[in-house]
Formats: structure tokens, sequence, C-alpha cells
């Protein structure tokens, strides 16, 4: 268990005042008892020079009485003196104070020199220690004899252990108070102390609102007497005027605590609340966690509008279908957008924190990773067009990557944004083929329009030979064969004509069922040899009139019939449906949806979207020129329509079957 | 820092548990003996009246004693009776055999112990004769001259002092001044010392006047400041100390001691160191009539008949 302030205080306490007390146990005590047994020694030797002194007079008169009453009153001014005797000089007792005869051996034990004042030695007699002086007695430089004075060793034994004692108990008061002091000083030290650490426990769980500083006796607006209730410190009793800020005192200076506490110190207010630097920690944190309320406050706002502004820049992003990252100074994405997960097919988890390695093949990775390293060292931003495989195929991104400078928060970091520019680039394709084609066609129609008349001519005098030359004659088959040929070139450059679009059209309201029927009559017999089976759905509910050229649109059909035969071969089906679209939208308009199908071998996904192109053909050179489903594509979009093939069928009788076109022509249905 | 603390504590410490062994030697108290004073045979006890403290008689004479050990080849001693009454007695009981005494008291142990005088001194100023003194403390304004001395509070050395009674109590007589007319009459107390409590009672103020021998104030001189002190009167001079030999003394044993004590001279380094302690300068013969002046005195003073009997000539 750790312990508390209040125990580590007392503890110190305890261990200085133990320590002091060891040091004085062993140290002070002994230097006194040192000192102490020195004044003792000393003390003896000075009754023994006093005693010989006052013994000089009696012992030249030889009063031995005297000397005994000087001895034996020396006796008995101390208890620790136990005998004192006299010896001439020859060493002979003179007198002493023993009863029962004078110890011998106390002669010789000790002795001491004309040029000493005094000599000390201690005696063990078995039951006693003595310390036994021998001081000579002196008239001026005569020597009458030595003075001996034995004093008992008890009464420095009782001083040092007076002092050892003395010293204990001292030790031991001194603990007392130093408790009992420190007990009345820290008390309220560390009640204010576990006040403000409960306060400050309950300002970590959220809650502000503490009241740590203890109230006050007399409070601002007693002591200014200003009777202001709007002021808002006015009968605030936690919390300290000077901590506040929009007091109405006129005596104060408004503005922030930096600048009013400098003059709030001069105020009689501050001089006679303020308190100890405790209570001053307890009022500066309560005074804190008001501020830091308001600032929390604050801060929560500004959280959840950056919060609402990162969601919608997030929903922003994620609606970009341009890929966004940004990747920190280590290579790290940490952040991306929606169309960025959906590229690299990964949830937003799955690539956050990873680098260019975890997330692409190696051979692009590597690219990328330089890529981004000459980009944070020179700065320099990058565009261009990059060519990625994905699970989906392959796909044209245009890729711009810029350095975002180092910030407070962030060091370096990496934004690339990249748009999918697949469509694109095949629209570019496609135009780029258009424009060929439509060039390829201005120059047909021109090269069509300058052989229109001579084939004309050559056609005009065929039939005239024709008309000249019997039918018998060998002559006529190859005349024959030039007119039929002159035709065939003639409809090549119809149809290159139509192609380019620069004949000219007559418009005029049909009913499409009509045409349908006019084009599957013409062409009824035909199918029919091939044993294919050509049926008419229409729709009988409404007449299917539109505005147009009817004799390009029967083109369309018959061109469509036909590519349907070809398809077919024999006993086949071919399916012709009509029926009326209704407009869905303001926008929208209503129109007619023409769909032929047929049970043949249908056409490749790779060949599909190719079959609209002019001389793009499936057939022998003989049998087709490729510009069947062109002219067909350029009528429908000539009457504002459009014309989708879809292999196998998708819908009507032949679904899942060979070849289906849709055809849908806008018109002014009348619904009824 | 911490390791710093820990040797100065166990420093501390370590001084704190030292302690100082002593040397102790083992004595039996239990084996004991009588003690007894054994007395020297054939001594002969030299006594110097106790004017002053035994310690100044045994520092005067101390030389002295060893000089005549050694001149005479006796088993010369010196002993210290108490007082002058003492000293004087123990002539009679012939403890002391040879006495060392003023004038005023040689007659009285001439008178009654039939004393004989064999020698005196010549004091440190030259003079064979000494004078006593009337003093009173500086600062006394009341006492200007002798007749100043009518009711006042008098202290004197001794009933049997010479210089310090005696001679004076004889100036008063011839001044007019009769002990009657004295305040009080007071002596020194106690033994031995007597000169320097009658000065140091008037230093004090206990008494108004003193009376002492010449030459005692400088005795006084390294105890007290003795500007303090005012002679107010001078007696007249007398015939100084005196050595004397006890009755039955054998005179062969005076007649060496004589010689040698007459043989000591100032000038020989030995001897002057001896006469320098003594505080006289020389030894010269004398006789019992030397002191008929002083008997005379006594007599006039009244202290002859009444308290010494008679002057024996």
């Amino acid at each position: 268990m750790k312990l508390g302030f209040r125990r580590k205080i007392f503890l110190g306490f305890f261990a200085l005042l133990l320590i002091q007390g060891i040091v004085m146990f062993f140290w002070v005590s002994q230097v006194m008892k040192e000192s102490l047994l020195e004044e003792i020694k000393s003390h003896g030797h000075s009754i023994g020079i006093s005693l010989s002194a006052r013994m000089v007079e009696p012992m030249l008169a030889m009063d031995f009485l005297r000397m005994k009453v000087l001895m034996d009153q020396t006796v008995q001014l101390d208890d620790d003196i136990f005998y004192t005797f006299v010896l001439d000089t020859k060493e002979r007792p003179l007198i002493h104070t023993f009863k029962n005869g004078f110890p011998v051996e106390l002669k010789d034990v000790n002795s001491v020199s004309d040029k000493q004042k005094g000599s000390m030695q201690l005696l063990d007699t078995g039951d006693y220690l003595i310390y036994d002086y021998a001081v000579p007695v002196f008239v001026n430089n005569y020597r009458l004899g030595t003075l001996r004075l034995g004093l008992l060793q008890t009464r420095a034994e009782k001083a040092t252990n007076k002092i050892t004692v003395s010293a204990i108990v001292t030790i031991l008061l001194t603990i007392l108070m130093a408790s009992v002091v420190g007990t009345l000083l820290l008390n309220p030290v560390t009640k204010s102390i576990k006040k403000l650490h409960a306060s400050t426990e309950k300002a970590l769980r959220g809650d502000l609102d503490v009241r740590t500083a203890p109230s006050l006796k007399r409070n601002c607006w007693d002591i200014m007497q200003c009777n202001q209730k709007e002021c808002p410190a006015y009968e605030n009793f936690h919390h300290r005027c000077w901590y506040m800020a929009g007091t109405l005192c006129p005596d104060c200076i408004h503005g922030e605590y930096a600048k009013t506490i400098d003059s709030c110190q001069q105020c009689q207010v501050y001089k006679k609340c303020s308190g100890d630097e405790i209570q001053s920690l307890a009022e500066s944190f309560d005074a804190m966690t008001i501020s830091l309320k308001d600032n929390f406050y604050d801060l929560k706002s500004a959280e959840s509008i950056v919060n609402e502004q990162k969601a919608l820049l997030q929903t922003i992003l994620d609606a970009v279908p341009d890929f966004i990252s940004l990747q920190d100074h280590e290579g790290r994405f940490i952040s991306v957008n929606k169309a960025f997960c959906e590229m690299l097919d990964r949830d937003n988890e799955q690539i956050l924190g990873k680098t260019n390695d975890d997330l692409f093949p190696e051979q692009f990775a590597q690219i990328y990773n330089r890529e981004d390293k000459t980009l944070f060292e020179t700065g320099i931003a990058l565009v261009k067009e990059n060519k990625i495989v994905v699970a989906k195929g392959v796909k044209w991104l245009h890729v711009v990557k810029i350095l975002v400078p180092e910030t407070k928060t962030m060091g370096k970091s990496l934004v690339c944004s990249g748009r999918d520019i697949t469509q694109l680039k095949s629209v570019q394709d496609q135009l780029t083929h258009a424009q060929k084609m439509e060039s390829v066609g201005r120059l047909a129609a021109g090269v069509a329009h300058e052989i229109n008349t001579p084939l004309g001519i050559i056609l005009g005098h065929a039939q005239l030979l024709l008309e000249d030359i019997k039918d018998q004659e060998l002559a006529y088959k190859d005349v024959q064969t030039i007119e039929r040929q002159t035709k065939n070139c003639s409809k090549i450059v119809k149809d290159l004509l139509n192609f380019s679009r620069s004949g000219k059209s007559a418009t005029s309201k049909f009913d499409i069922n009509e045409a349908v029927k006019e084009v599957l009559g013409m062409i009824g017999h035909t199918f029919s040899l091939n044993q294919v089976v050509v049926q008419h759905e229409y729709d009988k509910e409404i007449d299917l009139v539109m505005k147009g050229n009817k004799e390009k649109i029967k083109q369309v059909f018959i061109n469509l019939l036909n590519n349907a035969l070809d398809a077919v071969k024999e006993n086949g089906n071919i399916v012709v449906e009509t029926k009326s679209v209704k407009a869905i939208s303001e926008k929208t308009q209503n129109g007619i949806e023409i769909s032929i199908s047929d049970t043949g071998k249908g056409i490749d996904r790779d060949n599909i979207n190719k079959i609209f192109e002019p001389f793009y053909t499936t057939k022998a050179p003989d049998k087709g020129t490729g510009l069947g489903l062109s002219v067909t594509f350029g009528i429908i979009k000539e009457h504002n329509g459009t014309i989708k093939a879809f292999s196998p069928s998708t819908s009507g009788k032949n679904k899942g079957k060979g070849t289906q076109f849709i055809i849908a022509l806008p018109c002014d249905l009348n619904y009824t | 820092m911490k390791y710093l603390w820990s040797v100065l504590l166990s420093l501390l410490l370590f001084y704190g548990c030292g302690n100082q062994d002593e040397s102790v030697i083992k004595v039996d108290l239990n084996i004991k003996e009588r003690v007894i004073f054994e007395e020297e045979p054939d001594v002969i006890n030299y006594a110097y009246l106790p004017q002053y403290s035994h310690t100044i008689s045994y520092t005067r004479h101390h030389a002295i004693i060893q000089y005549l050990r050694k001149e005479t080849g006796l088993n010369i001693k010196q002993i210290f009776p108490d007082t002058f009454n003492q000293h004087m007695k123990m002539v009679g009981q012939k403890k002391i055999d040879i006495s060392f005494s003023n004038p005023f008291i040689y007659v009285n142990i001439a008178h009654q112990y039939n004393a004989r005088a064999f020698a005196r001194i010549v004091e440190v100023k030259g003079e064979d004769k000494f004078r006593g003194q009337i003093i009173c403390r500086a600062d006394n304004s009341l006492i200007q001259n002798i007749s100043d001395c009518r009711n006042k509070r008098w202290i004197a050395v001794d009933s049997t002092s010479a210089g310090g009674y005696l001679y004076p109590l004889g100036h008063f007589i011839d001044n007019g001044i009769t002990r009657k007319d004295f305040k009080e009459i007071a002596f020194a107390p106690g033994p031995g010392g007597k000169q320097e409590k009658v000065i140091l009672s008037v230093y004090t103020g206990k008494y108004d006047i003193g009376t002492i021998r010449e030459g005692s104030l400088e005795v006084m001189s390294e105890k007290i400041d003795i500007n303090k002190i005012r002679v107010v009167s001078m007696t007249d001079s007398y015939p100084g100390w005196v050595y004397s030999a006890r009755e039955g003394l054998d005179k062969e044993k005076v007649k060496k001691i004589k010689q040698a004590l007459e043989k000591l001279d100032l000038n020989n380094k030995t001897d002057g160191a001896i006469l320098e302690a003594a505080n006289f300068i020389k030894v010269i013969p004398s006789e019992d009539s030397d002191f008929d002046s002083v008997r005379q005195l006594a007599y006039k003073a009244g202290l002859s008949s009444e308290e010494h009997g008679e002057i024996h000539r």
C-alpha cells in the first residue's frame, strides 16, 4: 500500500527526529558524558587541590585533629568521596578517613611528582571503581607531603545514566511534541489536499461543478457593501471575485485574469479574503474548473462542428467518383474515400495504416514508392495517367499527387486524387474511329456521287443494248450481267450516299406496323424459301404512327431482317415485335419500340460492340459490304432514336436465343 | 549524496559509540595497618612566634632550619604553635627548645620559664630595633592624627604582641590615651596570621584603627591594595626579635646554634637567600638585659604586673 502525504510527512518527521535522537544519543550524549566525566575528574582534582591547600597549616602545626576534621568534612561534602589520606614526604600515612585501619595497598598505587599538579588513577576494589587523586602538598616550593583523595565512579555513572535517560526522554518528548504539532499543522493541510484530490477526481470524471475552496466569513459584497445583486460575484460563496470576469465593482479592471490580478492584489477584498497557499490553490483550482468548463463547452461545440464538417467532407469525398487518398510521410494511408476503397475492392479499415507495398502488386508498388519519394524530396506535383489491372479488368486512371506541407500536428503528407477515365478513353477511341469513318464516309460519298452518273449511263446503255440484242444471242447474257452488276454498283453507291447522309430524305407520318407489314410482304417469300418463319407481334391498342422517312425505316427493317436470315440460315424463327412506350417523366418522350430477334448463332461478346462500325462484317467478302448496320445506325440516329444489339435475346419469344435488336423511336402517340 | 549522508551518520555513530578506555589498577582495601606517628629522637624544636600564618612562618624559616641542621648537625625541626600563649606555654613545657619571638613574649617567657636570649636580629632596614604602627583606612577623614584615635574601635594583634599591641599602647599612653579611652579594644582572632587579620579588619572597615608591627603592610601588599591603608602614627623603636633557648637546653647545642646564626652573612649568596627568606639581614649576639626597655614599657602600660607578673632583671 502506498503511503499518503500525511503518513509520509509523519514518517519523515519521525525518521528525522529518530536520526537526530540517535545522533544525540550516541554522539552528543557521549560528548556530554566525556565532558561531564572530565568535569567530575576535574572536580575531584579541584577538591584535592583545595584540601591540600587547607592541609598546609595543620600539617605544619602537626595538628592531627584539624587535619582529621578537614578530611572528614571533605568526605562528608559529597557521598562520592570515598576516602582521603595524607602521606608525608617519606610516603608514610599521616592521617586518613578509613575506619579500622589504613589499606596498605593504596599507598603505592598512585603517585605524583613535585613537577605535577596532580595525578589520577582508576582503581578497582572489586566492589567499586574509584578515581584516586594524588595532589602534592606544597608550602611555596617546599613539599610537605601528598594528599590522596578517592572519588567513587558512581557519580560519573549516575551522571552518564542520567544523561542517557535524559537523552531518551528528550527524544521521545520531541517526537511526541513533533507528532502533536505535526498533527495540528498537517490536519488542515491534508484535509485541504484530500478535498482538492476529490475535486480533481470529480473533474476528471467530467463533473466540473467543483467547490474546493472553503467558504469565507466575509465576502466581497460584505466588505465593499456594494449591494449589486446583478454582479456575478454577488452572493457567490464558493468563488472569489478576483477569478471572475464581468464583475461590476467600480474598482475592478475588466479583462482577462492575467491583466486584472495585479490590480486585484491591491484591493482590500483580496487582502482580507486571500488565504494561505493551500486556500489559494483551492481557489485557483475552482477558477480553473470554471474556465475549463467554459473551454470544454466551446471545445465540444467546436468538436461537434468539426465532426459535422468531417462527416460532410467525407460524404462529399465519398460522393466524388474520383478516388482520393492521404498518405503520411512514411507512405501509410491515413485517409481514403469510398471510390478508393471500391477501386481496391477493400474496406476502409483494410486500407488505413497500410502502404503501397501492402495494397498494390510489387511492380506497381515500387513505381508508386519511387514517385512518392521524389514528391517528398522535390515537392513538385505529379500528374499522370495510370493503367491498372483490377479484378474487373483494365482501368485507366488520371492521377494527381500533391505534397501537403508539414503542419504543427502532422508531418509532410501526400494527397493523391485519381479519376477513372476508362470510359473517356473508350469514347476517345470511338471518337477517333468515328472521325476516321466520317472521313471515309465523306470520301466514299464523294466517290459515289462522282460514279453515280457514269453508272447511270452504263446502266442505261446496257439496258438499251438489251433491247437491241436478242435474248438468244451470246452477248445478251453478258449485257445482262453488265446490267445486273451495274445495278449492284448503284445499290452500293446508294448505300454509300445514305451512309454519308448526303441523300435527300422525305419525311411523313406513317404507321410503323404498316411499314413492317410492307417489308414482310416484300421479303416473306424469300424467307419462306429458306424455311424461316417471320412472326409479327404488334401493339394493337394504339396506332404506332411516327413522323419520319418511311422508306429509310423500311430499309432498316430489311437490313435487320436480312441479317437475321443470314444468322438463322434455314429452319429458324424470326420475331418482329412492335409496341408503344409511354413517357415516364416530363423529360422523356413517348415512343415506339421495335424488337427483331432471331434464333441464329448469335454474336460474340467481343464483336457485338463493333457491329455498327462501317465495313465491319463477319460475312464472306461477296456476301456483304459491312455497311448495312452502319446505314441502319445512321438512319435511326437521323430519326433521333436508338438501336441496341443483345446476344442472346433478352426479351420476347426468342429470349435466350440468337440476337435481338431493339429500336426505340420517338413519336407523338395519342393515348386515350 | 545518499552515500555521503550514510557515511556522515556512520561517522557520528562511530564517534558516539567510541569510548576511551582507562587503565585500572586492582587494589585490595581489606589489607590494613594502623597508622602510628613516631616521634624522632633528639629533636630540637624550633618555633617562630605565630605572628603570621604557619605558611609564612614556614617559608621564612624553613631555609634557616635546613641551614642550622646542616651547620650544627643537630636534628632541628620547626614546629608551629598556633597562638602566642601556646608558644609561651610550649617553651615552659620544653616542647619548644629554640624560640624566635618578639621582645614582649621573650620578657614573659624569660620571666615565667627562665628562657634566655642568646641572639637577636637586625631588621631589613638595618636596625636591630623595630617599631609599631597605628593604621586606619586611607579614606577615614575622622582620623588624622593619634589624638583622633580616642573613642575609636581598636584592633590589636595580640595581648602579647610587642609591635602589634605593647609598643602602640605605650605610644597611646605617652599621648594621653589610655585603654579606657577606646570605644573597643579587640585582638585578632584564631591561630596564626594575626598581623594580616588586623590589617584586613581595618581594610574592611570593621575597626577604625589597628596596630601592627612595622613591615607587616608590605607582607600584605600582594593580597590587598595597601595604598588604601594609612599609617596614623609610628611608635618608638624597641629591641627587635630575639632568639632564646628554653631552660635546661644543652648549652653546647645553644652555642652551636648561636654560632651558626651569627655566621650568616648577607653578602654570601647562599646565606643571603636564607636571610632574605627570613626577612632579616643579620643575627647578632644578645643577652637578657638588652630587653629591659621592653620590660619597663610593659610596666608602664600596666601589662607587666597585671597579666605577666613582675619584671625580672
